[in-house]
């Protein structure tokens, strides 16, 4: 077993996967940029490097950084967490040459995942369904107007390479291909430095639902379950349950057996996740493959809620040559998981990303209910980075039970400084359908004015609030330019 | 703020004892029935939580409309240029997309609020840009 693991990464999914190392008693390593100095994750490790400027191209995703750093702290394994290098097979083999175990899957099975092409011809070589789709070889844009034409409109433009939902376009009329061809084009080849496209048959009313799998360096395999994720917004998720309320016991004993002999058909070791699009319901219902994230998932929490297990213990387990931790036989679902995504963004204004400091940040805590989050009171969220501040896990006996936690541990989170989802999130948990578990993966847009009311007038109660803030009642204070602030400071010996 | 504003927050406070719990946790009550409100100062305005929504209430009176054709031509938040689509002197027509700019992974249009010339373009593409500097001048409407 390893004795010194680097994280690779930042915010939430570096202060996870730092819990779990110092848990099972590995030493670690952590690496920030300029603007993360202060950040939780670099609190947490046992030691932490600075690897360069703000911008992830100078830091998180500096390939010559982070492996020097691995060198100079004597680290044997390096975790990768999700985004940044996450998926880079090139950072895993150059891992392997400097003598570094990568944890995640190997170099050539995420080369067979990484390219969406790829990895529509591995899926339908091991016999699970896809979407009718194309890559065009020639990538002009003459050659990729040819290609949607011939799968059908509406088509879905994707960056051959990356996810999370990055340069990834709807197109409902040929006339509308050129502009959101270019614009795909530029986004992919920002985000991932390819800008190769892929276009596929948008289905409609679909249901995404995705399937955790595990694979250890001895061939085995097994899944870990479903976990729905149709609550989306262009295409980034916002919500995630498990089990999916559109998925019967016959439909997840096909789909997983899909996931794992996709796995198996790739190599693949490690944890990494199986994307469906479920059209319709009950044990009829349609799948089709969409991609494999080859990586830990944000939205593992709630597998790890309904299995009871440690995904990140387990993929460094794997990664140090050891078997699956437990048989197929031996996974069972428990209860009903719910994640939300809280992020900085205000919904009212197009959900534009929000940066500042966090002047006021209370996390819940009850029964149930798990917050991951790379954030403090105090702390400032920084423009360099996506604006995931935390993910706030209910488990309950059923979905209702569930549901209603996350409510209610939505209802004590008062983050305040910036604007965040957390209205959004709590008017969703409320809304009817999701009430009754009527989804598909355009919820977000058709219910969008209930779910963001155009009247956000104050209340009379806030302005009461407010105004005994004002006369210097014990509200706290904080101003953007002052990130040393420390709110515990300006607490004492006030009166009111 | 309007004489309306005020009447009505003295009389909810009338009704409502609000109890400073320290640490910008306040005691509501209000026939017999308690909640938790949080409040903080940050960036000239308080913020209230309260059941789950979040209430904003600037200290100063919002600025006049006619600061909103400026506006739109200023990053809404600390935002990252990634390119420039036109030229001094270039003529442009309402919605045309100006300055193309990216923060937090999102691309972000800043996009031309009506017919006019540009004057001059006062950004480059690279650069870190602040909130409601303007980035370019276009001519008088």
């Amino acid at each position: 077993m390893f004795t010194r693991i680097l994280v690779a990464n930042r915010g939430e999914i570096a202060v996870r996967i730092l819990r779990t190392c110092r848990v099972m008693g590995i030493e670690t390593v952590a690496v920030y940029s300029d603007a993360d100095a202060r950040a939780l994750h670099v609190t947490l490790a046992d030691q932490a490097v600075r690897i360069g400027g703000a911008a992830p191209a100078e830091s998180y995703l500096s390939q010559t950084a982070i492996l020097e750093a691995a060198r100079a702290t004597g680290a044997q394994a390096v975790h990768p967490g999700y985004g940044f290098l996450s998926e880079n097979d090139a950072f895993a083999a150059a891992c392997a040459t400097a003598g570094l175990t990568f944890i995640g899957p190997s170099p050539d099975a995420m080369a067979k995942l990484g390219s969406k092409t790829a990895a529509r011809r591995l899926a339908e070589a091991a016999g699970v369904p896809v979407v009718p789709g194309a890559v065009p070889d020639d990538q002009s844009d003459a050659a990729l107007i040819a290609a949607a034409t011939q799968v059908g409109f509406p088509v879905l433009l994707k960056p051959s390479e990356g996810g999370g939902g990055i340069g990834m376009k709807a197109v409902h009329a040929a006339a509308d291909l050129p502009g959101a061809i270019a614009q795909a084009r530029r986004e992919a080849d920002a985000a991932f430095g390819d800008g190769t496209l892929y276009v596929e048959r948008l289905v409609t009313k679909p249901r995404h639902v995705e399937f955790q799998v595990l694979g250890d360096r001895h061939g085995t395999v097994v899944h870990l379950f479903e976990r729905e994720c149709s609550i989306q917004r262009r295409h980034q998720k916002v919500l995630e349950e498990t089990p999916s309320t559109a998925v019967t016991p016959a439909l997840r004993a096909r789909m997983g057996a899909a996931a794992v002999a996709l796995a198996k058909a790739a190599g693949y070791s490690n944890a990494g996740t199986v994307e469906f699009l479920v059209e319709g319901t009950g044990d009829r219902a349609s799948f089709y493959f969409l991609e494999m994230n080859a990586r830990l998932q944000v939205e593992h929490p709630i597998t790890e809620a309904v299995t009871g297990v440690d995904l990140v213990r387990a993929q460094i387990e794997v990664a140090a040559g050891r078997p699956v931790p437990w048989t197929q036989e031996q996974l069972t679902q428990r209860g009903h998981a719910i994640e939300v995504r809280v992020c900085a963004e205000d919904p009212r204004q197009g959900f534009l990303p929000q940066a500042g400091v966090l002047a006021l940040y209370r996390e819940p805590a009850m029964p149930g209910v798990r917050v991951d989050s790379g954030v403090y009171e105090g702390g400032e969220v920084s423009v360099h980075y996506d604006s995931l501040l935390a993910k706030l896990v209910a488990w309950g006996e059923t979905r209702e039970a569930a549901r209603l936690r996350a409510r209610e541990a939505l209802a004590h989170y008062p983050i305040l400084g910036i604007r965040t989802n957390v209205p959004l999130l709590m008017r969703l948990l409320t809304h009817d359908r999701f009430v009754a578990g009527d989804l598909d993966t355009h919820f977000l847009d058709t219910e969008a004015a209930s779910l963001i009311p155009a009247d956000d007038s104050p209340t009379a109660d806030a302005r009461a609030v407010a105004a005994i803030v004002r006369r210097g009642g014990s509200g706290v204070t904080a101003t953007a330019a002052d990130t040393s602030w420390d709110p515990w400071a300006s607490l004492g010996g006030r009166r009111v | 703020m309007s004489d309306r504003t005020g009447d009505l927050s003295r009389a909810e406070s009338r009704e409502t004892t609000i109890t400073p719990l320290g640490a910008g946790r306040f005691l509501l009550s209000r026939d017999g029935r308690q909640r938790v409100a949080y409040a903080a100062q940050a960036g000239g305005a308080t913020w209230v939580f309260l059941d789950g929504e979040v209430t904003v209430i600037a200290l100063a009176p919002a600025r006049a409309i006619a600061a909103d054709e400026h506006a739109s031509l200023a990053a809404p938040m600390p935002a990252t240029v990634v390119a420039i689509a036109v030229q001094p002197g270039q003529k442009v027509a309402a919605g045309d997309v100006l300055i193309r700019l990216e923060a937090m992974k999102m691309e972000l249009p800043v996009r031309s609020p009506r017919d006019a010339t540009v004057v001059a373009v006062k950004c480059r593409e690279g650069e870190l840009v602040q909130p409601g500097v303007p980035l370019l001048e276009l001519d008088e409407a």
